[in-house]
């Protein structure tokens, strides 16, 4: 008893959250969640139909899966997220660097891609099914759209605060523009560019299922719509979970890619 | 000490605030640097030094006058000005070795000498063993000394440098000043050294620029004659020695003048 730890105070002001008491709170949380659900639905407390239980909701997640071609949906999903958002980096980066470097490119792009951010992406559906009709092709620009213009933003941002001390390192170096640029303006900014892709990463998942419960006969989206048709709540809550298990994965995916690229980055606490 | 390998003459600098009002920041300021030698730019705070330095790197381009090195004007930054900043310029995505590397390489020096070059001069600093670590797992002087290391590696005809221990703990700062001396010695790099440390102008300086604010003028070109052209190698050294505290005191005063005529 004489080596005991003093209690620690639950609400003590920013200390750090041991490792054992991280994950009972995490797993805590969770398990109240489908308690409160699981406990609600056998208990009759709600309306089965409006409300179906976990249990049920996983085995609609398993029959969709194995009997129903359910991934072929989720590939499909999948797909567009990925396909737009490259199409969207593969603009946004080097505008965006471009435009943190220089201020003249920022003058003329800075003005038009503000505008353009202040304009929610799913207000352009109607006139996206008009030019592209209902194919692949709204769905992907809608994605483009939404993401683009922050993604560009971002990306100008981190670009900015790439240190003046660096470039003039490396103009004394004896570094020319073009060698700045690639050599220390981008690598100095593309930690935080990958964190700004990872963050814009989360706005794709949301427009993909915009585009998909609006105008789509593919993917998670609109399997949930089909689902609401005949009244499968389970159906529509298993797209949700299957949804934020993919946006789930994406993340860690990018936080893998994160530590992978950048060894030198010391990880914070 | 023999040719003035770089000259300062007549420069002024006036910056625009804004649409109307403009700084006199610097003005008429002359001096010459001899090859192989130290000269220390003292003075207060905002006199200018940093922007008398950073018109001889080219990063700031001189109002009035002119800045030679080795009889041609300087135009903007380049390869024979290697400048070594107070905030930590190492980048950080390379390891120290490719840091040290990274100026020869923008030179297309080939790799066999970069090689060579690069694991002398970090000989020299003495970080060889840390050639492979990334410099976040570096401390704070050893992160300089891996600047200063890419600055000379790089073969600079002078090297100057902004407070370049400013943001070091007191022990760390002697022990760079000391390297510089050694430094100095064994690379017979010229340089130009810009400080408000009295002590580390003394030990360091073979000729001190004293500048005065607002706007910054050449107040006095001090040489520290008690040293006589030696350079010492230890600091505990220099303060006994007859005269250092003569010219700690004289150098003291101006400083308080300057001061003074601020408030
Ligand atoms: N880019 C700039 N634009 C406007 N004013 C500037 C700029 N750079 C410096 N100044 C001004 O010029 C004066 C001299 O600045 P400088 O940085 O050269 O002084 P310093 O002697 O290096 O000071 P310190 O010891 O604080 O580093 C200051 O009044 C400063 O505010
Ligand atoms: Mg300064």
């Amino acid at each position: 008893m004489t080596n005991s730890k003093p209690p620690r105070d639950f609400f003590s002001v920013r200390s750090h959250v041991g490792r054992v008491q991280g994950i009972i709170s995490a797993i805590g949380i969770w398990a109240i969640f489908f308690g409160v659900w699981i406990v609600a639905t056998s208990l009759g407390w709600v309306n089965e139909l409006l409300v179906p239980s976990p249990q049920k909701v996983l085995t609609a997640t398993h029959d969709l899966f194995v009997n129903r071609g359910f991934s072929s949906d989720v590939l499909v999903s999948v797909g567009r997220v990925f396909i737009s958002f490259a199409m969207a980096c593969t603009v946004a980066i080097p505008l965006g660097v471009a435009m943190g470097t220089f201020p003249s490119i920022e003058a003329i792009f800075a003005p038009f891609v503000s505008a353009w951010r202040y304009l929610p992406a799913p207000s352009f559906i109607p006139i996206l099914l008009m030019w592209f009709g209902t194919g692949e092709a709204p769905k992907l620009a809608l994605l483009f759209i939404g993401v683009i213009f922050f993604l560009i933003t971002l990306v100008m941002d981190h670009t900015k605060n790439v240190r003046t001390e660096l470039i003039e390192t490396a103009l004394t170096l004896g570094a020319s523009r073009y060698v700045i640029i690639l050599k220390v303006v981008f690598p100095a900014a593309f930690p935080d560019i990958v964190t700004a892709m990872r963050q814009m990463m989360a706005m794709a998942w949301t427009y993909l299922v915009i585009a998909e419960i609006v105008a789509s006969t593919t993917g998670i989206g609109a399997m949930m719509m089909r689902a609401r048709r005949f009244l499968k709540t389970d159906e529509i809550l298993s797209g949700i979970i299957v949804i934020g298990v993919l946006g789930l994965l994406t993340d860690v995916l990018f936080r893998v890619l994160h530590r992978q690229l950048f060894p030198y980055i010391e990880v914070k606490h | 000490m023999s040719d003035t390998l770089l000259e300062v003459r007549e420069v002024s600098k006036t910056f625009t605030l804004g649409s109307r009002k403009t700084l006199k920041a610097v003005e008429n300021v002359s001096f010459g640097v001899e090859q192989n030698s130290i000269c220390v730019l003292l003075g207060p705070s905002g006199c200018g030094k940093s922007t008398v330095l950073r018109m001889i790197a080219g990063l700031e381009t001189a109002t009035e006058g002119r800045v030679a090195l080795g009889g041609k004007a300087v135009t903007g930054p380049g390869q024979d000005r290697g400048m070594v900043f107070q905030a930590y310029t190492s980048f950080d995505w390379l390891s120290v070795r490719k840091n040290v590397e990274f100026g020869m390489k923008v030179n297309n020096i080939d790799a066999a000498k970069r090689r060579e070059r690069t694991n002398h001069f970090l000989n020299l600093v003495g970080l060889s063993k840390f050639a492979d670590a990334y410099p976040s797992q570096l401390s704070g002087g050893m992160r300089q000394r891996v600047a200063i290391a890419r600055t000379l590696a790089n073969d600079p005809e002078v090297l100057l440098m902004d407070e370049p221990f400013g943001a070091l703990d007191a022990e760390t700062r002697w022990l760079m000043q000391e390297l510089m001396i050694d430094v100095a010695e064994k690379t017979n790099t010229t340089m130009v050294i810009v400080t408000h440390d009295l002590e580390e102008a003394i030990f360091l300086a073979d000729k001190i620029i004293f500048l005065s604010s607002h706007p910054g003028r050449v107040k006095e070109e001090i040489i520290p004659a008690f040293k006589a052209g030696k350079r010492i190698a230890d600091k505990e050294h220099i303060i006994r020695m007859n005269g250092y505290s003569d010219l700690e005191e004289k150098l003291m005063r101006l400083m308080r003048e300057e001061g003074h005529r601020e408030n």
